[in-house]
């Protein structure tokens, strides 16, 4: 099973690493649309720029297509490495590294069928494919567990409903970076900035509700390893950060002065507060400290 | 609140106009003096920037080390953990601590933050529940023709028939859709069809789940008890602190190491409960399984080498005879070291044992015995005795008998965890389904010219979503087929 799960890793690296490129050749191909059309070309646009020609399809759909293949391989790689240790397979940082990735495709695909914006994957596939590489690097070997994981349960939930809210919130990441670049819009060839807004805010409202969870899954955890459901332990400071960040955007969207422009800034700030959560296990110390390099 | 996208008061949104009269009627609005600070502590914007200088204050105390609890209040403790950190923060290490930033979490800044939450919390609730409740029970079903013509999104279907006839229809195609319809005659049909009206109350009760989880804090902190450093030798029984009449017995203590790694595979502490001397529970306590009993639980935290010790009088009068925890270590040379006292004596008695094979003072196989006056704290004498052999101490036998583990429990009783965790619920279950399901509104309004010939004009209030959008568009799709018009736009 180790062994499967390894050979899924390595198709996962290779499909995503080809879609990576084919996204950027998507993107391209928007690029030279937009210019076409500035230059008084005819050009066919829809509402909110959902159909747009003539920019060639091909790149776009292969790379989706690649995408999906490395999900695809990815959920093997979940399912061989559940089996070969009993629990979900976030125990160490090479695994929690690519269950991240696993969870920012998945995040990533479901936006991708409901809005069809191809061109958040030139952002969102770079980052789900360096998360694997940086994996590589990772000691990948299935080590027993020390006495404060032994809990199959609660390992699994709390870590699975984390790859959920990190996988959103990549992508809201994705879609404020967007919005950022071309806040007036129509630069590029790239999605209507009020789409953005909406996807932003779609990630969010999923991922808002799974982080909470996650920070209740913690502390019932902690409660029951630890013997208090909180101790300012940094990763839960961080993770509270990191929940007070998303809060605060889902009020500043309906802030007068604050949609808009300055909401999108907190979503990357917001994912900025989730990446320090997560690599905090080096940094900080304390009681998450078992779940670094080992 | 997150639903405040649908209720106008924050004016981020097109607000429909013809509708802000009955919203004002029907908010808990504060007149007079306090009403400035009410509409403060009640805006988004106040909630919004409470929270991000919460985050601002969390990032702090994520990043900068913070002072471990229990050190914080004494304070030599504190001036040797403000040493230790000199080296990493420089100069800056007394302005951190006078801003009381090593520890943010108690610190006056977060705290103050945290009753601002909390405050505004209650105000915004207080002033939009009747307005949600309004809005569920005694929605305006008439709007003005102004509300139709700047909705952002609305539409006109031509329509064909007679009044009564197309009023069904509607109200069938809204029924189709799941929609509460209600219907007004003012000259015009006027329909107003919603789903999930309820919904709106989630958000609600998900805030009030954070105001539950900081009361249940509160109630912890005031009423609870916790003590990190319950330790108990194996064979030995000890009181539970503040526990009524509780006691416990450590009968084994087992650390497993996996072969291969090395690393720790299990703690384990085999343990007796005794309610006024009688035993009511047996438990084996792990890591991830800790002995609960009534409102008390005992959680496994850590453990170390204990000598079993006793000391006999004179007379050969047992004064005393159990394991001592070596639960401290010397801060120059890292020796393990225990303490008891023998009041009939007025003694302290400190056990030290060995660091290890090179120890020149303890050997392996011995403790060195330290007494002290325990009023003054005057030393006695001082010597080190081998395991088995009974020496005399400052005119007292000891006997040091075999090393033994004691367990290192953390003692817990928290009346407030119940309303964390109720709160915690109310939370994530009330944000999910105000996320998952937002009120949908619709008005419709119905004018029919003498000819059988006229114009229904339907539009939705918030904010154009592309979802809301293509929902909106569907409606408008059904409510042409049915009534058989044609959509005008």
């Amino acid at each position: 099973m180790e062994k499967l799960s390894y050979y899924a890793f390595v198709a996962a690296v290779i499909a995503m690493g080809l879609a990576c490129l084919l996204y950027l050749a998507h993107a391209l191909s928007g690029l030279r649309m937009s210019r076409m059309q500035t230059a008084g070309l005819p050009v066919r646009t829809g509402t909110f720029g959902l159909v747009a020609g003539p920019r060639p399809a091909a790149p776009g759909r292969y790379g989706s297509i690649l995408g999906w293949l490395g999900f695809a391989f990815l959920t093997a790689w979940l399912v061989f490495r559940t089996l070969a240790t009993g629990h979900g397979p976030f125990a160490n940082m090479h695994e929690f590294a690519v269950a991240f990735a696993w969870g920012i495709l998945g995040a990533y695909y479901y936006v991708e069928r409901a809005y069809g914006q191809r061109v958040l994957g030139l952002l969102v596939l770079p980052l789900a494919t360096g998360l694997m590489l940086y994996a590589a690097t990772l000691p990948s070997a299935i080590e027993p567990l020390v006495p404060a994981l032994q809990n199959n349960l609660l390992l699994t939930v709390h870590v699975a409903v984390a790859i959920v809210a990190y996988g959103s919130f990549s992508i809201a990441f994705g879609a404020a970076m967007l919005f950022l670049i071309q806040p007036a819009g129509s630069r590029w060839g790239l999605p209507e900035p009020a789409l953005l807004d909406e996807i932003g805010h779609k990630a969010v409202v999923i991922g808002f509700p799974f982080l909470t969870a996650v920070i209740v899954l913690g502390a019932i955890w902690a409660e029951v390893a630890w013997g208090s459901y909180w101790s300012w332990d940094p990763k839960e400071s961080a993770s509270l950060v990191t929940w007070l960040i998303y809060a605060a955007y889902l009020h500043a969207r309906v802030v007068r002065d604050w949609a808009g422009r300055r909401a999108a800034v907190l979503l990357l700030v917001g994912f900025a507060a989730t990446l320090l959560t997560y690599f905090g296990n080096y940094f900080f110390g304390g009681l998450h400290s078992y779940a670094g390099l080992g | 609140m997150t639903h405040e996208a649908q209720s106008g008061r924050l004016s981020g949104l097109p607000a429909n106009p013809s509708l802000t009269e009955t919203r004002s009627t029907w908010r808990l609005d504060a007149r007079g003096p306090v009403a400035p600070l009410w509409n403060l502590l009640t805006s988004m914007r106040s909630a919004m920037v409470v929270m991000l200088a919460m985050a601002i204050l969390g990032l702090v105390g994520t990043l900068v080390i913070q002072v471990p609890p229990g050190i914080a209040a004494d304070p030599a403790a504190k001036a040797d953990w403000l040493a230790g950190v000199r080296p990493r923060y420089g100069a800056w290490t007394d302005v951190l601590d006078r801003l009381q930033l090593f520890s943010v979490f108690g610190s006056i800044w977060f705290r103050g933050l945290v009753a601002l939450l909390a405050s505004g919390l209650i105000a915004c609730m207080i002033r939009r529940a009747p307005r949600l409740w309004h809005l569920a029970t005694q929605p305006r079903v008439t709007v003005g023709d102004g509300f139709f013509a700047h909705a952002r999104q609305h539409d006109e279907i031509v329509v064909r028939g007679d009044a009564a006839d197309l009023t069904t229809r509607v109200v069938g195609v809204f029924g189709r859709r799941r929609h509460r319809v209600l219907v007004e005659d003012d000259g015009a049909v006027n329909f107003y069809a919603d789903r999930f009206r309820w919904a709106p109350f989630g958000s609600l009760i998900g805030h009030l789940g954070i105001v539950v989880i900081l009361a249940g804090a509160i109630v912890g902190s005031v009423l609870g008890f916790r003590d990190n450093t319950f330790m108990i030798a194996e064979g030995s029984t000890a009181a539970v602190p503040s526990g009524e009449g509780l006691s416990i017995k450590l009968v084994s203590f087992e650390d497993a190491y996996y072969a291969d790694t090395g690393a720790p595979a299990d703690y384990a502490s085999d343990l007796v409960l005794y309610q006024d001397g009688a035993e009511v529970l047996r438990h084996t306590a792990r890591v991830n399984d800790p002995l609960r009993y009534g409102d008390f639980s005992f959680y496994q935290s850590f453990y170390g080498a204990a000598a079993l010790i006793s000391v006999t009088d004179a007379n050969a009068a047992v004064l005393y005879s159990d394991g001592v925890s070596l639960a401290w270590a010397t801060a120059e040379d890292d020796r393990r070291l225990g303490t008891f006292t023998i009041r009939s004596e007025d003694m302290a008695v400190w056990i030290v044992g060995t660091f290890g094979g090179d120890d020149p003072l303890v050997k392996p196989g011995q403790v060195r015995v330290e007494t002290y006056r325990a009023g003054t704290g005057d030393p006695i004498d001082q010597k080190t005795i081998d395991q088995g052999l009974a020496t005399e101490v400052s005119g007292l036998t000891f006997t040091f008998g075999r090393e033994l583990q004691f367990t290192g429990l953390s003692v817990s009783r928290d009346p407030g965890a119940i309303f964390v965790w109720i709160g915690s619920l109310l939370l994530i279950g009330g944000f999910t389904i105000g996320f998952l399901f937002p009120h949908r509104r619709v008005w419709g309004r119905l004018v029919l010219r003498s000819e059988g010939v006229g114009t229904l004009s339907v539009a939705i209030a918030g904010r154009p979503g592309r979802s809301v959008d293509r929902s909106f568009a569907d409606l408008v799709t059904d409510l042409g087929a049915a009534t058989a018009g044609i959509t005008a736009t």
